[in-house]
């Protein structure tokens, strides 16, 4: 006994050190794998509150390219409308489209805060629970994708962007329809990999990367980037694709939450065969 | 005695908010990462105890965690300059010893203490710090480049920091 109090009094500064190393080291790894609470991340109310102020001083600065995002946007989105189609039929009498029905709504936000330099990356977002905002949701901007909800708190939420080491979207060639998931090495915010394309087929060069939509986060054919260039992966029949992404990380500043409407169903669908696996 | 607790209090805030609303939001390219704050935990008083140096490294890393959405890098990385700040002291200690009431800053230590000791702590900081966040040692050789062009910068910062807000001593004559 005396010993072991004599052992702890020589060590007791590399003990006390060990503790606090040992508190800090399960909160790290614990939030990267498997993110639980909000509590200490900028999801919470406090944090939300004071990055929010900070962002009603700084959001002047992108405003000009903000509004041409928007409105090329806009632009897009009028050519769909009513208004600006014309009709063929006009002896027909249109009646309610039953053959469609909404799936995808979209909930739009702001970032408040972002990181762009980190090997983990992560938006703050000005919308959480009160505006139905769940874990696992996808967000995009007028450019493209831009990641996943990681955590939620009552006002604010955390997105999980692309720019993070296991982000696993699915995506696809949109000429070819090969798909694959999408990596981040942690080192160019402009750059991602695709991994998964197996290479008996040809990746053309500045391709399209759009959004595959199979696991209900995102609508099919969201633009996520483009081919920059394709490298044979040894040992291995696939390719690494190395894409350019369409959307500028550092500036994005409007964005959309995607909330599924049909998702539960599909997760149902899919659990039992998931289980077999 | 109060005056210098009300002045570390200031430090911290002064430190935590520059870090967090402007350096962390500063991109420079190739992975660096401008680190300020160990300069509050270099400063505080000499004899101070070494729990004390962990418990407030803890505080502050934390916070700054909390508010970068880092989840304990930083916490971690200050952790180990805490550790590691007495027994540098020791090692690079005057011949006469630490005057107790001098702060150790750049001009009551000299240039060349204050290279040697705040440069070392600080290497040790940026390479567990980026060490941790990387997490693979087969891009160790990445690592050192963050860690080697960072400290530099942090450094120069942290210089800066101290020719802005701290007060010269007048030279006794």
């Amino acid at each position: 006994m005396r010993n072991f109090l004599a052992f702890i009094r020589q060590f007791r500064v590399l003990l006390f050190f060990a503790l606090l190393q040992g508190i800090v080291l399960t909160w790290h790894f614990r939030s990267l794998n498997y993110p639980r609470s909000q509590y200490l991340t900028t999801a919470s109310t406090f944090t939300g509150k004071f990055y929010e102020t900070q962002h009603e001083i700084t959001q002047y600065l992108n405003l000009r390219r903000n509004n041409s995002w928007l409105q090329r946007e806009n632009a897009r989105l009028h050519k769909y409308e009513n208004k600006s189609l014309m009709k063929l039929e006009r002896n027909l009498v249109k009646i309610d489209d039953t053959l469609h029905k909404v799936q995808y709504a979209y909930i739009p936000a702001e970032v408040i805060n972002s990181t762009y330099t980190r090997r983990n990356n992560y938006f703050t977002l000005n919308v959480g629970k009160k505006q139905g905002i769940e874990k696992n949701m996808g967000v995009f901007s007028a450019n493209g994708v831009l990641g996943t909800v990681h955590s939620v708190g009552e006002h604010f939420c955390i997105v999980k962007s692309c720019l993070t080491k296991n982000i696993n979207i699915a995506v696809m060639i949109e000429s070819s329809g090969e798909h694959g998931f999408l990596k981040w090495d942690g080192k160019d915010a402009r750059r991602g990999s695709l991994t998964g394309i197996s290479n008996d087929s040809k990746v053309e060069k500045w391709s399209k990367v759009v959004t595959r939509g199979s696991a209900g986060i995102f609508p099919q054919g969201l633009p996520v980037g483009k081919v920059e260039k394709t490298k044979v992966l040894e040992g291995k029949p696939l390719w690494d694709v190395t894409i350019l992404f369409s959307e500028n990380f550092r500036r994005v500043q409007r964005v959309y939450v995607i909330k599924n409407l049909l998702r539960d169903e599909q997760l149902d669908l899919e659990k039992p065969y998931q289980a077999q696996q | 005695m109060s005056s210098s607790i009300i002045q570390h209090i200031i430090r911290f805030l002064l430190v935590f908010l520059l870090q967090v609303l402007i350096l962390n939001q500063i991109e420079i390219g190739y992975g660096i990462q401008l680190m300020i704050y160990p300069l509050f935990i270099f400063l505080l008083p000499v004899e101070m105890n070494v729990f004390y140096l962990m418990l407030l490294a803890f505080g502050l890393g934390g916070f700054i965690d909390y508010f970068s959405n880092t989840f304990g890098l930083h916490a971690s990385s200050l952790l180990v300059f805490a550790y590691f700040r007495p027994i540098i002291f020791k090692i690079f200690a005057p011949r006469d010893g630490y005057d107790l009431l001098l702060e150790t800053n750049l001009f009551n230590m000299g240039r060349s203490w204050f290279i040697r000791s705040f440069g070392l702590l600080l290497i040790i900081h940026h390479f567990w710090f980026f060490l941790l966040e990387i997490f693979k040692l087969s891009e160790i050789l990445y690592i050192l480049k963050q860690t080697g062009l960072s400290v530099v910068l942090s450094f120069i910062l942290c210089v800066l920091f101290q020719y802005l807000f701290l007060r010269k001593p007048k030279k006794e004559l």
